[in-house]
Formats: C-alpha cells, structure tokens, sequence
C-alpha cells in the first residue's frame, strides 16, 4: 500500500485546486463589512467577544457590538427595526419576545439563508442543535404560534439558550443523609427535612411581577399543568396550577428568607452564598458557582434532573439570534451567526466559559463539567411550551398572574380562590384580544 | 392774555410704540417653551389614549379606540388600588414630613454651635439620586444581607422580609420617602423662619405667649405661604414619584406600593400598553390639578402681598 | 420700691463691653424718655428692662419686684415696636386682643378693653382689617392699641415713630403726651430725637456709648447742661462751640472775632480761676437782631459780629449761616415775617445764656 498516501496528498491537492478556481473562501465577498450586533450584557455574551474577535481575524468582516442591560434591550432593538433602515444586522433576543417581533415582521426568516449553497457550510448540522432549544427560540408560527408545527417557520438559532436543572449542596444533603430527589413529592419531603433542621431549603423567585410567575411556571409544566388548554381557555386554576402554587408557598415558607422580594440574581445569590440548599432554575447556576467572585460554594454543588411531577418537562429560554427584515448586511450577518453556532464555535463557547447548544458539545466536555451529562440527559423532555409566547403574554405575566401568586406567597389565604380571580382576569384579557371569535363564531352557527 | 386752552387738543388715544407691544414680546420666548415643553405633551398623552398602539408598529396603523381606554380605566380596580395606595402614601408622607421638617426647623433655627454642620449633613439626603436612593435603601431593607435585619438580630428579633410583605413594604418606602424628602421641607422652612421680623416674635413673648403658643398662634402662621408651598410641592411630587419605588419595589409585594405613576410605567413598558397607561396619565394630571387647585384655593401664596 | 430700677447692670457680647454698669431709677407714672445717638446702647437697656436681651451682671426691680431673670411675659410690660411687629396674619382686632386672649381673659372683657382702646385711638372702624391694608400712622396706633389693652405696670417704646413722616410724628407725640396722662402709668420711652425727649418726657436720660451722661427733666436739660455732649445733643439747631480765652478781669472770655462779659451766674463759677483756655457755647436762638428802634440795650446783651453766608427764612425768625472771627456757626434770629433778608453786621447775644466748658473734660463750668 505504497501508493496510499500519494493518493491522499493528490486528493487534497485536487480540493485545494478546486476550491481556488471558483472563491478563496466564502467569506471573501464580505471582507471589509461591518456588522452591528445588539445583544443583553450577560456572562455568556461577554464570553463571546473573545470568538467574535476570532471571527473577524478569521473572516475579515468586521463586527461592531452593542451590548445592553437585557431588560432594555427589546425597546432598543424594536425602535432600530421599526425604522425604514436599520442599524442592527443581528440581533439577540429573549425568546418570549419571539412572537410579537415576527408578527410586527420585524425579522428575516432563516430559510432566505439556508437556501443559499455559497452562504450555509454543509458541516454546520442544524440537527445537532438540541432540539428544544431551536424550536424554542427560533421557531415561530407552529402549533398555538410560537411552537414547532409544520407551519412553523425559522427565524432565528439559539445562543445562551438553557434549561433548568436542580443544583444542591452535596455537603448539605449527605450530613442530612438526604438523596438528590428526583420527583416533586421527594423534594417536598427534603425541603421540608431541612427546614426542620434550621437549613433553608429551595431558593427562588418571588419578586412581584415576571419574576414570581416565572418560579411558578418552572414547577407548573413538570406538575402537568398548562395556562392555556388548546382552546385558549385559561387554566390557571386547574389542580395541577393550584398544586404549583401550593409548592410555590411550600418553597417561599422553607427557603431562605426575602424570597419574597428576589429576582433571578437575588435567588442565585442565595445558593451562592451558601444561604439555600438548593436551586432550581436556569443551568446557568453552574458556571455561577465556579466563579470566585460569585460563588463560596464551588465544589459542593451536585447537579440532577429536573425533578418530575407526574411529567418531566424543564423550562427552556435564555436568546437566540435572528436578523432584523431591514439589516443592511444580511448573508454577512448570516455567516456570523453560522460562525458562532457551529461545532467549532460551540466548542470554543465551552472553552470560553459560555454556555453549549449542541448535543455533540454537551457529550464531549464532561470532564470539568458536572453539569453536561444533566443537561444532555434533561434537554430530551425540555418543554417549549412551559409558558405561552403570545403577545399578551407580558400583561398575562406581570399584570393577572405576577399579582396572584405574589399573594400566594405572601399570605395564608386559600389558594383555590386565588387562581380562580387570575383564571377569570386572565379569560377577560384573551376576550379583550379576539382570541375567542372562532369559538364563538361555531357556537353561533 | 391769549386763551391757550383751545389751541391745545389732547389726542383721542395714546400715540402707537414699541413699549406698547413691549411686554407681549417679552414673554413670547417663555410662553412659547411652556407651550412646546408643558401643554404639548399633555395633549399628545391625551391624543395617545385614544389609540391602541404597540411600540413597534407604525403609529399611523394604530387604532383609534375613542374613550374605550378610559371607560376601561374607571371599572378597572387596578387603577382605583392603585390611587388609593398613592392617597394613603402622600397621606402618611407628607404629614410625617411636614410635622418632622417643621419641627427640626424650629429646633436648628437658632444659630447654636454645631446647629450649621449639623444642617448640612442633614440636607444630604436631598442631594442623593433618586436612583442611588432606591438602591441603598433596596440593600438596608434586604431580608437575607440588608444591615437592618442585621442590627435586628443583634437585639434579638428575628429577620423580616420587609420588601416582601404588603405592610411593611408600605412602610418601606413611607419610610424611605421620609428620609429623602424631610430635608425638603426643613430648609424650606427654616429659610422661611430665618426671614421673620424679629420684632414680630419679640413682641408675641411680650404679649405672654408660652412656648408652643409662640410657635402655633405666630410663627406658624406667619410661614404659612412657605408650608402651603412645601405642601403643594410634596404633593405633586408624590404623583410623580417614581425611580424609588421602581428600584425598592417595583411596585411590590402584590401591588402594595405601586404608586398611580408606577402603575403607569408598568402598564406602558412592562405590559406594553401605551394607550392604555397614557389614559391613566390623563387621569393623573386631572387628579393633581384637582389637589392643587383645592390647596391654592386654601390660600394662594402667589398672590399674596409681601407680609409687613 | 415701686416703678422700675437698673442697678449696677451691666451687658456686654462676648467680649465687647456695651453697657457699663449702670444706674437708673424711674419712678412709679413717671414718662422717662432715654435720648441718645445710634448706638448709644438706649435700644439695648429698654430690651433688658423687657426681658428680650438678658443682663450680663446687675439687677432689674419692676413694680419693686426682682425681674432680673423672669422672662418677659412675668414682667408686667408692653411694648411698641418700631418696626410695629404686628401679626401679619391677624386682623386689627386679633392683633389687639392676642395677649389678652393668651392670658385668658373672658371673652367679652376681650371685647369690651379692644372696643375701649380702639376708641381712644379713632381704629373702631378698623377692626377687623389686616394690617397690610392699613396706613403707616394706622399701624402705629395699632401697636399702641395692643400695648394699651394690656394694661400693663409699665409700657415701653422702641423708637415707635421713627418710621412717620414729620407731621404724622407730631401728632403722634401729642397723643401720647395725651394718652400717658390718662392711663398715668410708667413709660420708658428710647428714641434718638431730642425732640421727642423734650416735649413728651417728664425726666430725659442721655446716654452715649452706653454711660448715662445726664438724667433730669427737660428744662434741667436745656438750661444747664452738663457737658459738651449734652449741651450739643439737646436743642435746635444745636449748640455753637467756640475755643475762647477766659479772662479773670472783667471777667470776659474772648476769642476770634468776639468778646463777651460774663454774667453774674458765671462770674460766680470763674471767681479766683487764672486766665486759661475754654470752650463757650452759645445755642443760636440767643442771638438777636441789633435794635433798629434806638431804645436802650438791656444790660445782658452784648455786641457780636457775624459776617452772614447764607440767610433762611422760617417764617417768624431766619436761620443764619454765619461766622465769627472765621468760625462756622448758626444763629436763629427772630425778627418777625416782614423783615428783609438778614445780611452781615452787628448782632447781638444775650451773655445770660453763654455756657462753659472745660477745655479738656468737656464739663461744664457752673
């Protein structure tokens, strides 16, 4: 087999050939753009700033990056991609604004890039993508708008996405000689044990508002409970809410104290402080906790799934990027999101410090990361619908259901009636919208 | 002796001048920047309620909804908790404000030693952002890291959650408002004692007034423009406040602390109904024009001559 | 003792030294007027007495009690201020009333000594004004009004006419020559015109920078000064002073551009001095015109020359500037509403009236 590796060397140098005849590399047309990108200042997102510059040594195309507090972003990017001709070129979102960004056609679909042969890199393997994720933040127009379906649509592909899964104090847990629980009815059990013992148990959130809901909906999905049924009847008040939100004052009563008034970062703080045993919410809580500057507890924390109520079904969120209908470079900003999402550049994500969407990176960096293998094994059963996406959503969230669960945990009223008032709220504002015109329209005829 | 009366004729009216023009131009310059400045947004608040508009959208394709906004704003419970909570705030605030500024004025009024430095670390919290406000005070009342549950549990008593529960969170920013806004009223006031005769207080310890008489029947009274506008000023302030509440509380727990102009920002930027919160605007302003015009009418301070 | 005593007070702030211990006592309906220049320390001792400045050492009796320390209100006092100091916001009525109200006195007493005091002071109709709407002269008599209403031991008075104008204040100064005999109780009044000290006191004390530099009734005053300073401060226009020499023949004193003898009042005083160096004083209106009717000169009116700059008419009498010997002086001359302008020549003093005074301690020479 002499031959062997002359026949290699010939075959690279025949693609090599090939390759020059028609462009050097795709970039090339694009060499000396300049791109804006608006995304939230967040971890993941500063981590990446390292792999754009990567980007533009490798590409040529240069890359302008405008980095906001997340909570002011959407105002930002919906003002620049309203106007005739935008500023951004890509834009992150949080994935519940999704919806009401393509049905203001504020957005290019995907499917204008993946028909393109000279932009898309056939390695790129969408597939490989975790799949609750894409559907999640990139999917809009399926199932009730804003899940997949055959009428859904692409519009963007998730970058800092997550999901939740639970993080304990595996120093706490084995003095209490308690096991990572892995249904509802056995963390009830622990949290309940380490109340008992003085430890406050389960950290959330439990501010007013968004925040509140979101630490309900996070036990609501895996509980069997949904806001909406098919028909768009609110059913925030079905057993299965009402059992969330029992949990919910279980979690406010036994956990460290002021959950009351935590937002995400007052949550994460307390598990990271060492004044809660556990946390159940975004993945992100991992690469929290081996940050010094952050966390007093690294190496103490275990991870597990998601505990299960009678489903398993773990949230899913954090952002995607998509380009805005009136970016000025489009196939550039293209090429960059493909840069920063395939295989390599996941991989580089990792390295960075970020936060992986891909299967394949999640399996191949288990050693360092305690967290991957959970992830892996959780990201199956991520529920994409464990919270409406609709545009009403926001008033929903804050206005009916932030009120009722805030009075859920700050008081000892009965919690049927409670839900009961936020049902019927949230019936009216979903009347209000038009969403009940086709029932209506059948019950006439 | 020639008759010079007839040969006089006075003119019908006073000859045309600039100075009679004068004042009107003048005031032109300021007339125009209220009217683009203040009237203008007013009626631009309420041309807005009259549209279901989304940021995001064209403005042109908004829907004229007419008095829909409004309708749906007085049967909406939200709104009316929503004022109440702000009455019970001013309420609580002002009148704690007024009784504290009045009577530390009447204490540091004399130049005794000490009283100056004492006067200015006592306006400091005036000079502090409403914002850093928020923020410092969002860290003392924190449940599980704030320093007042820290000195609490020195002496003894357990942690609350007070920015997680409905009445000590009112008492929160009672609290905090307080603590800004004091000052306020106390330079206002001593600024307002130090410009009183002497003679005039002098002779009401000649006429036999006591202590509190002295301060009830004569100092008082003789401030009383200065504490009408105090309380005018405070008043509308406290339909305006916003930034402390927004960081302390958000409005929170429940809507406990949500003041008339937070429940605004949260309708127009949190829930994204523009219309909608610019028609609890308008109410706002008609709400405030009321309680001013009902203190002005107490006696206006503007009007009156300059006190003898 | 009745009416009201200073004794051996004394007030200084901080280290400044204003009032140096001092002596004064006043007698029980007696009208003391306190005359001195600003700054005399007259204002200070009337607010001591008050109780609004406290003493720095000394003892104060009102009504023969010791009132050194009580406050004002025990003092048994009113006061009228210059500036008035009435409540802004109380009508003419409430301002009279407040102290009577404060005291809790019926209410219809109330009614009955507001309606009596307005009466006497012609405010009746102006009860129930503010007094922003009242008149300076109005106020005045409102500020009165509320010291007469108390019916008080004593009243003192800051200065309360300073802020009329000329023809007001002469009124004002009948009135209460007026009202001080019917209300017959002690007043201390402190104003820095002699005028005012001459024609409403019953006794004047002068006072500059804080010593009493003479007390007596205002004839006393007038006539027999007791230095320079008094001399000077009462009458006008004031006192003309000039260095002379004091001649023990005749004896005479001469100076620049005049000669006068003695009268027998003061050749008394000089007897047995040596000629030395004085001051004499000579108030303008005891200069005369020189007679035109060739009758015979009284005895006590000797010859001066005054070469005249400028003469006023008054009326009645001519205000002269004039010199003697080079030496500014005025001179008051009554010569009757007809007389053509005085022009330059002999006039004549009456030397009954020349004053004394020692060249170096200002004192006068009786």
């Amino acid at each position: 087999m002499s031959s062997g590796p002359v026949n290699i060397t010939a075959a690279s140098v025949a693609a090599i050939l090939i390759a020059t005849a028609s462009l050097a590399n795709p970039y090339e047309k694009y060499e000396g753009t300049t791109i804006v990108v608006s995304w939230p200042a967040l971890s993941h997102f500063s981590a990446a700033e390292t792999l754009v510059e990567e980007f533009t040594e490798e590409t040529g195309i240069e890359v302008e990056i405008d980095a906001l507090q997340y909570l002011k972003l959407r105002d930002r990017q919906i003002l620049e991609m309203s106007k005739p001709e935008g500023e951004y070129d890509v834009v992150s979102w949080v994935v519940m604004w999704k919806g009401e960004y393509v049905s203001k056609g504020l957005l290019t679909p995907l499917s204008q890039f993946f028909t393109s042969g000279s932009l898309v890199d056939p390695h790129y393997d969408i597939d490989d993508i975790a799949d609750a994720y894409l559907q999640n933040g990139g999917v809009v127009g399926g199932a009730k708008g804003y899940l997949p379906g055959v009428s859904g649509a692409l519009y963007g592909i998730p970058f800092g996405a997550e999901t939740s899964i639970l993080a304990y104090r595996k120093d706490i847990f084995e003095e209490y000689g308690i096991e990572a629980p892995t249904t509802y009815d056995e963390l009830t059990a622990a949290m309940t044990k380490l109340y008992d013992a003085g430890v406050p148990a389960l950290t959330s959130r439990g501010k007013t508002g968004h925040q509140v809901t979101a630490g309900w909906l996070l036990h609501l999905a895996p509980m069997g409970g949904r806001i909406f049924d098919d028909e768009w009847n609110p059913v925030v008040n079905s057993p299965e809410a009402v059992k969330a939100a029992e949990f919910m004052r279980h979690v406010a009563r036994t956990g460290p104290v002021g959950i009351e008034t935590f937002g995400f970062g007052e949550s994460a703080a307390a598990f990271l402080q060492g004044d809660a045993a556990m946390h159940l919410d975004t993945l992100k809580i991992a690469a929290m906790s081996r940050n010094p500057s952050l966390s007093k507890v690294d190496g103490n924390v275990g991870y597990a799934l998601h505990p299960e109520g009678n489903r398993c079904g773990s949230e899913t969120g954090g952002f995607a990027m998509g380009i805005p209908a009136n970016a000025p470079n489009r196939e550039a900003a293209f090429l960059f999101i493909q840069y920063m999402t395939n295989k390599a550049g996941d991989q580089r994500m990792v390295e960075l410090g970020g936060d992986p969407i891909r299967i394949s990176t999640l399996q191949n960096n288990t050693e360092g990361f305690d967290e991957y293998p959970v992830v892996a094994a959780q990201l199956p059963c991520a529920d994409p619908d464990w919270r409406p996406l609709i545009p009403e959503w926001n008033e929903i969230n804050i206005d009916v259901l932030g009120q009722a669960l805030t009075q859920v945990i700050t008081t000892d009223d009965p919690i049927q009636p409670i839900m009961d008032k936020a049902n019927e709220q949230l019936r009216e504002i979903m009347e209000r919208e038009g969403y009940y015109t086709w029932a209506s329209y059948r019950d006439a005829r | 002796m020639p008759d010079t009366t007839e040969t006089i004729v006075p003119a019908a009216e006073r000859p045309w001048d600039l100075s009679m023009v004068g004042p009107y131009l003048f005031i032109l310059p300021a007339v125009t920047v209220m009217l683009a400045g203040l009237v203008y947004p007013v009626i631009q608040a309420f041309y807005l309620s009259l549209y279901d508009w989304k940021i995001g959208t064209d403005f042109g394709d908004a829907p004229y909804v007419g008095t829909r906004h409004f309708i749906r704003m007085l049967g909406d419970e939200n709104v009316w908790e929503s004022i109440w909570v702000t009455l019970r705030f001013g309420f609580w605030t002002i009148s704690i404000e007024m009784f504290l500024g009045v009577s530390l004025a009447l204490l540091l009024e004399k130049p005794i030693r000490g009283a100056s430095v004492f006067r200015t670390i006592f306006i400091l919290p005036l000079m502090v952002s409403p914002v850093v406000v928020g923020l410092i005070w969002r860290y003392l009342f924190d449940a599980r890291i704030g320093w007042i549950n820290y000195y609490l549990g020195q002496i003894g008593i357990e942690p609350r959650v007070w920015l997680g529960d409905a009445s000590l969170a009112f008492f929160a920013i009672v609290f905090t408002d307080i603590w800004q806004w004091t000052p306020f009223i106390f330079i206002i006031v001593i600024a307002g004692l130090q410009a009183l005769p002497s003679e005039v207080l002098e002779a009401s310890k000649i006429d036999g007034a006591n202590w509190w008489q002295h301060i009830l029947f004569v100092k008082l009274p003789m401030i009383r423009s200065i504490l009408l506008i105090a309380l005018l000023m405070r008043l509308i302030d406290v339909f305006r406040a916003l930034e402390v509440m927004y960081i302390l509380t958000g409005g929170g727990p429940g809507r406990a602390t949500e003041l008339l102009s937070l429940h605004i920002y949260n309708r127009a930027f949190d829930t994204q109904q523009l219309g909608y919160a610019s028609a609890i605007s308008v109410l706002l302003i008609v709400i405030v024009f009321l309680l001013s015009f009902a203190i002005l009418k107490m006696g206006n301070p503007m009007s009156e001559k300059a006190d003898i | 003792m009745s009416g009201v005593q200073l004794v051996d007070v004394t007030k200084s702030f901080g280290a400044v030294n204003v009032i140096p211990p001092l002596n004064l006592s006043f007698a029980e309906g007696e009208f003391v007027v306190i005359v001195g220049p600003s700054g005399c320390g007259k204002s200070t001792t009337l607010r001591m007495i008050a109780g609004l400045e406290p003493v720095t050492s000394g003892a104060i009796q009102i009504a023969g009690k010791d009132v050194t320390w009580a406050r004002p209100k025990e003092r048994d006092i009113a006061m009228v201020f210059q500036s008035y100091a009435l409540y802004p916001h109380m009508d003419v009525a409430g301002n009279m009333s407040f102290a009577l109200r404060l005291a809790g006195t019926p209410k219809d007493e109330v009614r009955r000594r507001v309606h009596a005091a307005a009466e006497m002071l012609e405010l009746t109709e102006y009860l129930e004004r503010r007094p922003k709407d009242l008149s300076g002269g109005q106020r005045q008599r409102v500020a009165m009004g509320r010291a007469i209403v108390r019916d008080a031991y004593c009243f003192l008075f800051d200065e309360p006419l300073s802020n009329l104008d000329a023809k007001l204040r002469a009124t004002m100064r009948t009135e209460l020559a007026i009202l001080h005999r019917k209300l017959d109780r002690t007043m201390v009044y402190v104003t820095h015109d002699q005028i005012e000290a001459m024609t409403m006191a019953d006794r004047i004390v002068i006072m500059e920078k804080g010593h009493v530099q003479q007390v007596g009734t205002p004839r006393e005053v007038y006539n027999s000064p007791r230095n320079l300073f008094v001399a000077g401060f009462i009458g006008s226009p004031s006192m003309n002073f000039l260095d002379a020499e004091l001649r023990a023949d005749g004896p005479r004193v001469t100076g620049q551009g005049f000669d006068l003898p003695l009268p027998p009042r003061l050749r008394e005083a000089v007897d047995g001095h040596r000629s030395r160096q004085v001051i004499v004083g000579l108030r303008p209106e005891h200069f005369a015109a020189p007679r035109t009717d060739g009758g015979t000169e009284a005895s006590s009116l000797a010859p001066v020359d005054l070469g005249v700059k400028v003469a006023e008419y008054i009326g009645s009498s001519q205000f002269l500037a004039a010199d003697i010997g080079g030496r500014q002086i005025s001179a008051a001359i009554e010569v009757g509403p007809d007389s053509a302008p005085l022009t330059s020549g002999t006039y004549l003093f009456d030397t009954n009236r020349i004053y004394l005074f020692d060249e170096t301690t200002g004192d006068a020479i009786t």
